[in-house]
């Protein structure tokens, strides 16, 4: 058991904290020649490229606004229609699955000028609507796929105790099945976040430019050769998905049953 | 059905009627006011210029020099869009296909290949560089440079903003003297292997470095750039640069078994100290990284014979501007002198102004060629001796095919 755990602190310090912690002193670094036996000059220029871009601060407003929304209308539609397919019966039903899926086999920039075409028709293109919209092509798929397997999991015996207990369907969403669904609501939360947050292509055409947001500013920069701009920018993109898991985790802590310090334990 | 046949006719020509109106004048009905008349109605708009944002100099001398000057001297809002061009043309295009007559984007910043692409599919408002004063006082409006873009007629429908010039980059400290052409630059990785390379046939540097070797094997450069692609007529002259590439490939970085996928790749390459030479469009590139330390202090810039290539970059207004107005003072202002000197300095952008400096008046004259560009960059005159125009933009197709097939699968 402690060798396992030993094992486990090691691997994660080496494959995960390690290299988050070189990223962290490259961005307060200079170009970092470690091969030559060049050491770390300390600076603190690449946050000032960083926060000196008029765009940021919109851009990072719009990247958050936009998570939410994406994360909403995910779980929205995640949880209705992965309860349906996994506790009803019904005709087509694996068509139904398939057809939920397509959209990750169907290369979203195809399906992105197509729309584009249609929502500049009904005037969705250049809006956050229409870039929330076009969000949820590459992340209802995943979204749907976990919540099926969670109330799979669950089962059908609790989904009748309350039923029969006399609660309301609403009741007992908040009482029985968002309890049990946190680890899905977390993977979800992270998922469709990280997914809409690293959009360029499609978040570009859709948007056009009105809606500009994190990757249109940052990924230019891509092209440049100052590491420590980049390892700045990478930081700054990180604390996004952090943000919006915190927040997260602040609402599921409003669900019942739930290990607070204010409810009493006994 | 018959009655919403009707309905739908209805429908239509009111959302024809709509698109109408909301883009009633055209290009030529502005350019042919008069300039003031232009600048009035210019004032208190927003012009939103949509530009590839990957780099913080530029980035900053749009946001921190140009529009907070914009805003006091025209009353004009100009608002930076940073997106790669290949995308804003993407977006035009369909928003051509879509009949979106009310676009958002006022000015773009363009040349060679995206040119062409913007000229032939119509995505451009049409000709208007003849109407802008600074244009016609202070430039060499006939110097070809102008006229043609990467072999296409320019046609009056981009504005020259500014230029660059190919240079090789060396770091002083490591190397006496840089090579001075081809051959030598050949014997020198023979002597020093692993410590060239070049970016891909794909990338845009890899690609006129490519054509750099095309001119030099060439009987002269001027068989190359004044003569559209005839691949029979060059036959001898590719075989030529074919054999050339192979014959340094195995003395390259990593024996040339990878070439570097961007210029990035390939200036990381040089900052880390792995190759000593790097290159690029932009003769003062070298000043900011320098500045920064991402290049070491002792880099240098030089050029080899028979010449580098040079070209010139363009604003131009796209067909569903909602602002030509606008644009066009914002145009007009970046061509000013007061802009160009400011787009020279060392200290944001650092690039070359295709501005006719006789044309400047006595004062304007001195200020730009006081201005001190660093030590990194060659001379105006060296620079202005080994000029050499861009050829056809057939020949980057061309050459992206068969170095694949002639280097790399070799």
């Amino acid at each position: 058991m402690s060798r396992n755990r030993l094992l486990f602190i090691i691997t994660s310090a080496l494959f995960f904290l390690l290299p988050v912690l070189l990223l962290v002193l490259q961005s307060v670094s200079e170009t970092w020649r470690f091969q030559a036996g060049q050491g770390f000059t300390f600076q603190l220029d690449s946050f000032e490229v960083l926060t000196s871009d008029p765009n940021l601060w919109s851009a990072t407003g719009w990247s958050i606004a936009i998570g939410a929304g994406v994360l909403v209308t995910n779980l929205l539609i995640g949880i209705l229609t992965g309860k349906a397919l996994a506790t009803m019966d019904f005709k087509g039903k694996s068509f139904v699955e398939a057809m939920m899926l397509s959209p990750i086999l169907i290369p979203v920039l195809a399906i992105a000028m197509g729309l584009h075409l249609f929502m500049i028709r009904i005037g969705l293109a250049d809006t956050l609507a229409g870039v929330i919209l076009i969000h949820l092509v590459p992340t209802v798929p995943y979204s749907v796929k976990i919540f099926q397997n969670a109330y799979r999991q669950m089962g059908s015996d609790l989904l009748e105790q309350p039923l029969i207990l006399g609660a309301t369907p609403v009741h007992q969403l908040f009482t029985v099945e968002l309890p049990l669904m946190k680890p899905a609501i977390r993977s979800v939360t992270f998922l469709t976040i990280v997914i809409s947050l690293s959009q360029y292509a499609i978040t570009a055409i859709i948007g056009g430019g009105t809606v500009i947001t994190l990757p249109m500013v940052f990924f230019p920069f891509l092209d440049t050769a100052n590491a420590s701009i980049m390892a700045a920018f990478s930081i700054w993109f990180a604390m996004i998905p952090l943000l919006l898991y915190v927040i997260m985790e602040a609402i599921l802590l409003l669900l019942p049953y739930t290990n607070i310090p204010w409810r009493n334990r006994t | 059905m018959k009655r919403y046949g009707l309905a739908w006719l209805l429908l239509v020509f009111f959302l024809a009627a709509c698109s109408n109106d909301q883009n009633t004048q055209s290009l030529s009905t502005v350019t042919e006011m008069d300039w003031s008349e232009i600048e009035e109605s210019a004032a208190d708009t927003t012009v939103r210029l949509f530009m590839w944002g990957g780099d913080e100099g530029i980035n900053q001398y749009i946001d921190e020099w140009a529009a907070p000057r914009m805003e006091e001297e025209y009353d004009i809002t100009l608002e930076r869009v940073p997106m790669d061009t290949v995308e804003i043309l993407q977006k035009l295009q369909t928003e051509k296909q879509a009949g979106k007559t009310d676009g958002t984007i006022d000015l773009i910043w363009l040349n060679g290949e995206n040119f062409k692409n913007a000229k032939e599919n119509e995505l451009l408002a049409g000709s208007f560089v003849d109407s802008l004063p600074n244009f016609n006082e202070y430039y060499e409006t006939e110097d070809p440079a102008f006229q043609t873009d990467f072999g296409t007629s320019v046609d009056g429908m981009e504005a020259p903003w500014g230029k660059v010039q190919f240079v090789f980059l060396y770091d002083s400290a490591k190397m006496d003297r840089p090579p001075s052409s081809f051959e030598e630059l050949k014997s020198w990785t023979a002597d020093h292997p692993g410590k060239f390379t070049y970016p891909n046939a794909d990338d845009f540097t890899g690609n006129a470095f490519l054509r750099h070797i095309l001119y030099a094997e060439a009987d002269s450069p001027a068989s190359i750039y004044d003569q559209p692609l005839d691949e029979e007529n060059i036959a001898g002259t590719a075989e030529q640069t074919w054999s050339y590439l192979n014959d340094i490939e195995p003395n390259l970085w990593r024996s040339g078994e990878h070439y570097p996928n961007s210029l990035t790749e390939l200036d990381r390459l040089y900052s880390q100290g792995d190759v000593w030479m790097t290159m690029g469009y932009n003769e003062a590139r070298a000043e900011s990284l320098i500045e920064e330390g991402v290049f070491p202090e002792t880099t240098r810039s030089f050029v080899m014979d028979p010449g580098s290539i040079g070209n010139t970059h363009f604003l131009s207004i796209p067909f569903n501007s909602t602002n030509y107005p606008g644009a066009l003072a914002a145009i007009n202002f970046m061509l000013s002198p007061e802009a160009q000197l400011a787009k020279l300095a060392p200290n944001y952008w650092g690039e070359n102004t295709p501005i006719s400096i006789d044309k400047l008046p006595e004062g304007m004259k001195e200020e730009f060629e006081s201005i001190e560009r660093g030590e990194s960059v060659l001379s105006q005159q060296e620079l202005e001796e080994s000029f050499l125009p861009e050829s056809e933009a057939a020949y980057v197709d061309w050459m992206k095919e068969q170095w694949f097939n002639e280097v790399v699968q070799n």
